[in-house]
């Protein structure tokens, strides 16, 4: 275990000391990122407005401005996309590298991935979850959220992101198959920010809908730790997605394996 | 004069069956970027939709009128794409590189061989969509057609296909200043997302800034409102043509200027 810590922490750091490097460019993305949540905070107002009830899908006015914005923290923190890494890798041949070292590349991967976790949940997550935590309590007249449930949120924000890492390494594999990736990845994302909740809350799917998508993993990357973070479970419910979250970390690590083992050995890298 | 016009032709026509050959080499790819943009695009239209079912309608649009409104903006967005979409190069790479260098020094226009220099297939899924929302709204009689409003789209939609352009253009030449302007220009260019929806649920100062600093809003919601409403008048369609106009001088001055300071990367 010491050992492991030492191979991969690097990856981690040195990840972190890289995001530090490129300042402008991080702030850019967060000023960007946030104007999507800002014209979902004015379209839901609207909406709302015009709604004959005071509750939609579940969710009143003011639970829905505290989903629009931890989405986004919960979002921005978790979901690090490191099929971009794959791709780079195997459009660059620098994979084949990584297959002589005596480490497990998915391991690499993730760790460096963990590197940007912690730096993307310092420089815009706490702040945005501090400022919004603040306005809940002074102009919303909500009152702050229990330690039990901020707890219970992190939790299942850390497996959010193995459930997230682990899926995008078997999505990432398509890069071995075609080499412009951009428009899979705009593909990928346009899809995600609609199967994980972060356009709509789940809840407003017809209920159809919403047995297909306890189904699939999607769910629980980023709706269900919001839905903890604004107590919407109670205890039966919220053991049962927890475990849930547990078992998609466990079914997708082993296929990952699966695919990773099938596709390396069909490699062919030119050059070196 | 009427020489030049027909080399520039000529020129543009080798470009273009170069970009045929591209997508024809790589399918795979192309039929990717499609899927991209197509999917992004009708993500926004499925969340339109479950709003709906919760709502009759929206500050007064109904959901047929605001799938209008959205589709009606991708149609300029996607010719400026399909087009123009060179000139993000100039913001972030080919000022800072010196690769501008060989637009520098062949006898043609600077801008056209910027923007003939590539032409992207991926906004066809941008087109694709745009034009697939107008004609359903078009069954559904929505949209009022008459020969007045026939013409005033064609020149609608190119005022604002001319505006993103303008926009880009400006933003994209502030790289010969600060060498690397892809940051300034992506913010701008995201402004474009306030304008999908009806502008009036946006706070006063967005609505201000998007109406008439980035004025996105004359290129999506305000000319989709005089197809879909009696009462808007055709001037939203001339204020948008002075505004394309306008901003394309003022972006097509700050371009020529900035080759004139261009300093190529040293070695």
């Amino acid at each position: 275990m010491k050992k492991k810590l030492r191979i991969y922490l690097p990856f981690a750091s040195n990840e972190l000391k890289r995001q530090m490097a490129y300042k402008g460019a991080f702030y850019l993305f967060i000023f960007i990122s946030l104007f999507g949540s800002f014209i979902q905070y004015f379209l839901w107002m609207a909406i709302y407005g015009s709604a004959e009830n005071s509750v939609l899908g579940g969710l009143t006015r003011e639970e829905m401005v505290v989903y629009i914005f931890m989405v986004y923290v919960t979002g921005s923190v978790v979901m690090i996309s490191i099929s971009d890494w794959v791709s780079d890798d195997v459009v660059k041949g620098t994979v084949a590298m990584n297959l002589i070292k005596p480490i497990d590349y998915r391991m690499s991967l993730i760790s460096r991935a963990m590197g940007q976790v912690v730096y993307r949940f310092l420089v815009p997550g706490v702040f945005i979850w501090i400022g919004l935590e603040i306005y809940k309590v002074t102009v919303l007249g909500l009152s702050v959220t229990g330690v039990t449930n901020v707890l219970l949120y992190l939790a299942s924000c850390i497996m959010s992101f193995f459930i997230y890492v682990l899926f995008d390494f078997c999505f990432g594999m398509v890069a071995f198959f075609t080499t412009y990736i951009f428009g899979m990845l705009m593909a990928k994302e346009a899809l995600l920010s609609f199967l994980t909740g972060q356009l709509i809350p789940l809840s407003f799917f017809p209920e159809v809908v919403q047995k297909v998508f306890d189904y699939l993993p999607f769910s629980s990357m980023v709706y269900t730790p919001v839905m903890i973070y604004l107590g919407k479970y109670s205890d039966a419910q919220l053991c049962f997605v927890l475990a849930r979250q547990a078992a998609w970390v466990v079914i997708l690590y082993v296929l990952g394996s699966l695919i990773w083992k099938q596709v390396t050995k069909r490699l062919v890298v030119l050059g070196g | 004069m009427v020489k030049k016009v027909k080399r520039y032709f000529r020129l543009y026509k080798v470009l273009i069956s170069q970009f045929f050959k591209v997508i024809l080499q790589s399918k795979v790819d192309f039929l990717m970027g499609l899927l991209g943009f197509f999917l992004t695009q009708v993500m926004g239209i499925a969340f339109l939709y479950l709003v709906f079912e919760q709502i009759p309608s929206l500050q007064g649009w109904t959901l047929d009128q605001l799938i209008f409104i959205y589709g009606f903006a991708q149609i300029p967005r996607g010719i400026d794409h399909l087009l123009t979409d060179n000139i993000w190069m100039v913001a972030w790479r080919l000022v800072i590189n010196g690769d501008f260098d060989r637009y520098m020094l062949r006898p043609m226009n600077i801008f056209f061989q910027v923007i003939a220099e590539k032409l992207q297939p991926d906004a066809l899924g941008e087109l694709l969509i745009g034009a697939i929302l107008v004609v359903i709204s078009l069954g559904k009689g929505i949209v009022i057609v008459d020969a007045g409003r026939i013409l005033l789209f064609v020149v609608s939609v190119l005022a604002g296909a001319l505006i993103y352009t303008s926009i880009k253009l400006f933003f994209a030449s502030l790289a010969f200043w600060v060498k690397i302007s892809g940051p300034f220009l992506q913010v701008a260019y995201e402004m474009a997302n306030f304008a999908k929806y009806p502008t009036e649920i946006y706070a006063k100062a967005i609505r201000f800034i998007i109406t008439w600093v980035i004025p996105f809003a004359f290129v999506a919601y305000l000319p989709a409102s005089f197809f879909l409403k009696q009462e808007v008048s055709a001037a939203v369609i001339g204020i948008e043509y002075m505004i394309a106009v306008v901003f394309w001088c003022i972006a097509y001055a700050v371009f020529n200027h900035g080759t004139k300071v261009y300093e190529s990367a040293g070695n």
